[in-house]
C-alpha cells in the first residue's frame, strides 16, 4: 500500500504478458469463428455422414474441459509422434473448443428462420444452395451475433489457460511478479482488471457490429 | 524413472481407484459450488430486480468481478493473495468452492433476474392486491416460477462449473484433474491417461444434464409452459 511503484516496474512485463494473449485471441476467435460456422451448417444441412460428425465434435467437445483438451493436445499427442509448441497447442485448443460452442449459436441461428423462407427460395427458382446463401446465411450471420461474441468474451476469459501449457502470457506474467514481489493479492487483482477491460472493449465493439448489422424491422 | 519391469498399462490399471477417488472429490467442487451459488445466487436475482440506486453499485462490482476476471485469476487471487494476507490461512478446497461458489452466484443471479422479468407484472399486480406483501409476493409467487423457468440454463450452468473445477488442481486439490496429472506423469502414458478422464468428465456432464431434464419434466407444472407458448403465438 505505501507505493505504487512495483505496478510502474511491472509495466513491460505485463505488456509483454498482454500481447501474448492478444495474439492468442486474434488468431483463435475468428478461426473459432469459422470453424463453428462450417460445423453449425454441417449440422443443418449436410449429409448424415457429416450431420453426425458435426454433433459428435460438438458434444465432445463441449462436454470435456478446456484444459483437459489442452493437455491432450500438449502433453498426449507426443505419445503419438506428434509435438505442438506450445502457442500452436494453446491456439490450436482455444479454436477447436470454441467452435462447437459457435456451432451451437449458428445451429439455434437457424433454427429461428421460417421454413416459409427455404420453400419461397425455392419456389421463385433458386436451388437450395442458393437460397442457402443468399437468402437464409446472411440473416444466420446477424442473428448469430450475439451468441457468438459472448463465446469470443469466454474465449477472452478462458486464454487465461495457456499458461498451464508453459506460454506466460497475461496470467503467467502475473505468476512471475507476484512470486518476484510477493504481492500476491495486488497482482493478480491487477491482472484480473486488464481482463475485464479486454472483455468491456470486445462486448462494446460487438455490440457496435450487432447495431451496424441489425435487420431492420 | 518408473520401474522399467512394469508395464504402463499395468500402472494405469492399478491408478484406476485414485482416478475414481479423484472423481469423488470433483462431484463434490460441482455440488458444493452449485448449491452455493444457488443459495447466494437467488437473492441476489431479486436484488437485481428489485434493489435500490445504492445496492445496484455493489451488485455490479460483484458482477463485473466474479463474471469479468478468469476462473483461475480469481483462484490465483483468492487463494494465495488472500492467503499471504497476514492472519488468513485458507485451504486449498475451500479456495476453490468459494471461487466456484461466488462465481456461479453471480451466473444465476443473471439466470434468476431474466427468469423473474419473464413473469408478467399482472402477477405481481394480483397478488398485491390480494394483500400479499412485496417480499411474500417474490418468495411464494414469483420464485418458484423462475427456478422452474431457469432450470434449462441451471443445466448448462452445471456442466460450465463441472468443467472449471479442472482448474482445481492449480491450488493443490487432488480431484479428478489432479489424480490425472500424477498418473500420466507415473505411467507416462500421457495420452491414454488424459483421453481417459476426457470421457470421464465428457459422461459426467452428459449425466448430468440428463438428470438436470429429468429433474425439468418431474417438477413441471401440468399446461404452464402451453399457456406462455399460446399467449406468444
Amino acid at each position: 500500500m505505501t507505493s505504487f511503484r512495483w505496478v510502474i516496474d511491472a509495466v513491460p512485463q505485463l505488456t509483454q504478458g498482454l500481447f501474448v494473449t492478444l495474439r492468442l485471441i486474434a488468431v483463435a476467435a475468428p478461426a473459432g469463428f469459422v470453424l463453428g460456422f462450417v460445423m453449425g451448417l454441417a449440422r443443418m444441412y449436410g449429409n448424415r455422414i457429416s450431420r453426425g460428425c458435426a454433433t459428435a465434435y460438438q458434444m465432445t467437445f463441449r462436454g470435456v474441459p478446456l484444459i483437459v483438451q489442452l493437455f491432450i493436445l500438449y502433453y498426449g499427442l507426443p505419445r503419438v509422434g506428434i509435438t505442438l509448441m506450445p502457442f500452436a497447442a494453446a491456439v490450436l485448443g482455444f479454436t477447436l473448443c470454441s467452435g462447437a460452442y459457435h456451432s451451437e449459436y449458428v445451429r439455434s441461428a437457424i433454427l429461428s428462420i421460417p421454413d416459409g423462407q427455404m420453400e419461397a427460395g425455392r419456389s421463385i427458382g433458386m436451388t437450395t444452395r442458393q437460397t442457402v446463401f443468399h437468402i437464409i446465411l446472411p440473416q444466420v450471420f446477424r442473428k448469430a451475433l450475439p451468441g457468438c461474441g459472448n463465446e469470443i468474451v469466454y474465449l477472452i476469459k478462458y486464454s487465461s489457460l495457456a499458461y498451464l501449457v508453459t506460454l506466460v502470457d497475461l496470467t503467467g506474467q502475473g505468476r512471475l511478479i507476484a512470486y518476484a514481489s510477493f504481492r500476491f493479492f495486488e497482482t493478480f487483482f491487477v491482472i484480473g482488471l486488464i481482463y475485464v477491460a479486454l472483455v468491456s472493449l470486445a462486448t462494446s465493439l460487438l455490440q457496435l457490429a450487432e447495431r451496424r448489422l441489425r435487420i431492420p424491422t | 524413472m518408473p520401474d522399467p519391469t512394469i508395464s504402463s498399462t499395468a500402472i494405469i490399471w492399478s491408478g484406476l481407484p485414485t482416478l475414481c477417488r479423484g472423481m469423488g472429490v470433483t462431484l463434490i467442487l460441482v455440488i458444493s459450488a452449485l448449491a452455493a451459488g444457488m443459495l447466494l445466487g437467488a437473492p441476489l436475482g431479486v436484488a437485481h430486480v428489485y434493489a435500490r440506486r445504492g445496492v445496484r453499485i455493489v451488485l455490479w462490482l460483484f458482477d463485473r468481478i466474479f463474471r469479468g476476471f478468469p476462473t483461475i485469476v480469481l483462484l490465483f487471487l483468492i487463494y494465495f493473495g488472500l492467503g499471504s494476507l497476514p492472519g488468513v490461512s485458507i485451504q486449498p478446497l475451500t479456495a476453490v468452492i468459494l471461487v466456484l461458489g461466488l462465481r456461479s452466484a453471480a451466473y444465476q443471479a443473471q439466470i434468476y433476474r431474466g427468469a423473474l422479468l419473464m413473469i408478467e407484472r399482472g402477477q405481481t399486480e394480483a397478488a398485491l392486491a390480494l394483500g400479499f406483501s412485496l417480499p411474500k409476493t417474490v418468495l411464494f409467487i414469483l420464485l418458484p416460477q423462475a427456478l422452474r423457468f431457469s432450470l434449462p440454463s441451471l443445466s448448462n450452468e452445471y456442466s460450465v462449473v463441472l468443467k472449471d473445477t479442472a482448474l482445481a488442481f492449480t491450488v493443490g486439490v487432488i480431484d479428478l484433474m489432479s489424480r490425472a496429472k500424477f498418473l500420466a506423469m507415473r505411467s507416462r502414458e500421457t495420452l491414454i491417461v488424459y483421453l481417459l478422464i476426457a470421457a470421464a468428465y465428457f459422461i459426467l456432464t452428459h449425466a448430468g444434464i440428463a438428470l438436470f431434464r429429468a429433474v425439468e419434466r418431474g417438477i413441471a407444472i401440468p399446461g404452464l409452459g402451453q399457456q406462455r407458448a399460446k399467449r406468444r403465438a
